[in-house]
């Protein structure tokens, strides 16, 4: 064994989700027995990719990621020409995570409230939704801001 | 979370497999050989992504086994620092809080780890966090996030026959451990952030 490249390339939780699920459909359909430990393995990521608060929980009804959503997502940060712009790990974070408030975002993207002005953190999260979706109807504004403010944050919502 | 790395091996087929495509062969015996493994400094081995190169396949003298030299990508778990990740609370001690996600369960997240205010509640064997007049709990088996701040490798290599007269050596360590946090806006129990 030679190891020729540690970090060939990064991956977003949806394409190895969507790897794994082909992989088993096509198994399946062929009637293929895959070895035991990759097998359980599948098994255990994919169930714990589609576990909530995962974006993915849903994935097979609603078809929320697609292969296009990904540089659809890049396009529209880009073109809203932010004061910052976002790494690359920051940016496989926001998919895996889906942040759908500033408080949320601010665990994918460091340093949120110094590089982003709270106007902008609201429209980093409302592309977010509008690419990606999002679980429940949109938050009312007020409270987005006020988690993003506190560094201590508020937790009234929190039982 | 995931990453992709580059491997050249030397894959074995053995005649037992020559009833199929050579393709599906070599990926049954990479995933059989890597899956669900620990290398160290590199992370969990998952599955084979794609295959990038093979050479031609060969039988030694002496055995009916066919030698090909195989390129290939796998996909790999191995947060970055820094990466945010959702997990389950596996279990609590004095020292802080273990986590597990369903296929992975070495996660630990020491006490300092919490935010300011959260007390050990010996009683009830949880931790709960204090916030002036919010008292909140870590539960076992909620779902929390955290942010990865550390990782150890545990090298698994045997050091030589055990000397049986000594009492048992401490538990094995596991060989790949991340250390966690979650002391920070959007950390801890999910549902705490929920609109």
């Amino acid at each position: 064994m030679k190891i020729l490249e540690s970090q060939n390339a990064l991956l977003s939780n949806y394409e190895v989700y969507q790897h794994l699920v082909d992989q088993e459909t096509r198994n399946k359909a062929n009637k293929r027995r895959v070895p035991a430990n990759l097998a359980k393995l599948v098994t255990e990521v994919i169930t714990y990719l589609r576990e909530r608060p995962g974006p993915l929980e849903k994935q097979e009804e609603t078809h929320a990621y697609t292969p296009e959503s990904i540089p659809r997502l890049l396009e529209k940060i880009r073109e809203a020409n932010f004061q910052s712009e976002l790494a690359k790990g920051e940016l496989i974070s926001i998919l895996n995570l889906r942040p759908a408030t500033s408080a949320q975002l601010s665990t994918a993207v460091e340093d949120l409230e110094e590089r982003f002005t709270e106007d902008e953190q609201n429209r980093i999260v409302d592309i977010i939704a509008e690419v990606l979706g999002r679980d429940e109807p949109a938050p009312a504004e007020g409270e987005g801001e006020e988690g993003a403010e506190d560094a201590v944050p508020s937790i009234e919502n929190g039982s | 979370m995931f990453i992709l790395t580059k491997i050249a091996d030397l894959v074995q087929i053995a005649p037992e497999d020559f009833g199929k495509p050579s393709l599906s062969a070599i990926e049954d015996n990479v995933n059989a050989k890597y899956a669900n493994k620990v290398i160290q400094k590199l992370g969990l081995f998952i599955c084979l992504w794609d295959i990038l190169w093979t050479s031609e396949g060969l039988i030694g003298h002496g055995t009916g086994l066919v030698n090909v030299n195989v390129e290939f990508r796998m996909v790999v778990f191995r947060p970055f620092k820094g990466e945010v990740l959702v997990a389950r609370i596996a279990s609590q001690t004095r020292e802080g809080i273990h986590l597990a996600t369903d296929f992975f369960h070495d996660i630990f997240v020491p006490f300092i780890e919490l935010p300011e205010g959260t007390e050990f509640e010996p009683s009830e064997g949880l931790w709960v966090w204090k916030d002036e007049d919010q008292v909140m709990y870590y539960d076992n088996n909620e779902m929390v996030r955290f942010s990865v701040i550390g990782e150890e490798w545990h090298d698994q290599t045997p050091t030589g026959p055990v000397d049986m007269t000594d009492e048992p050596a401490g538990q094995r360590k596991s060989p790949y451990q991340i250390t966690g946090s979650m002391k920070g806006p959007g950390l801890g129990c999910y549902l705490w952030w929920e609109e």
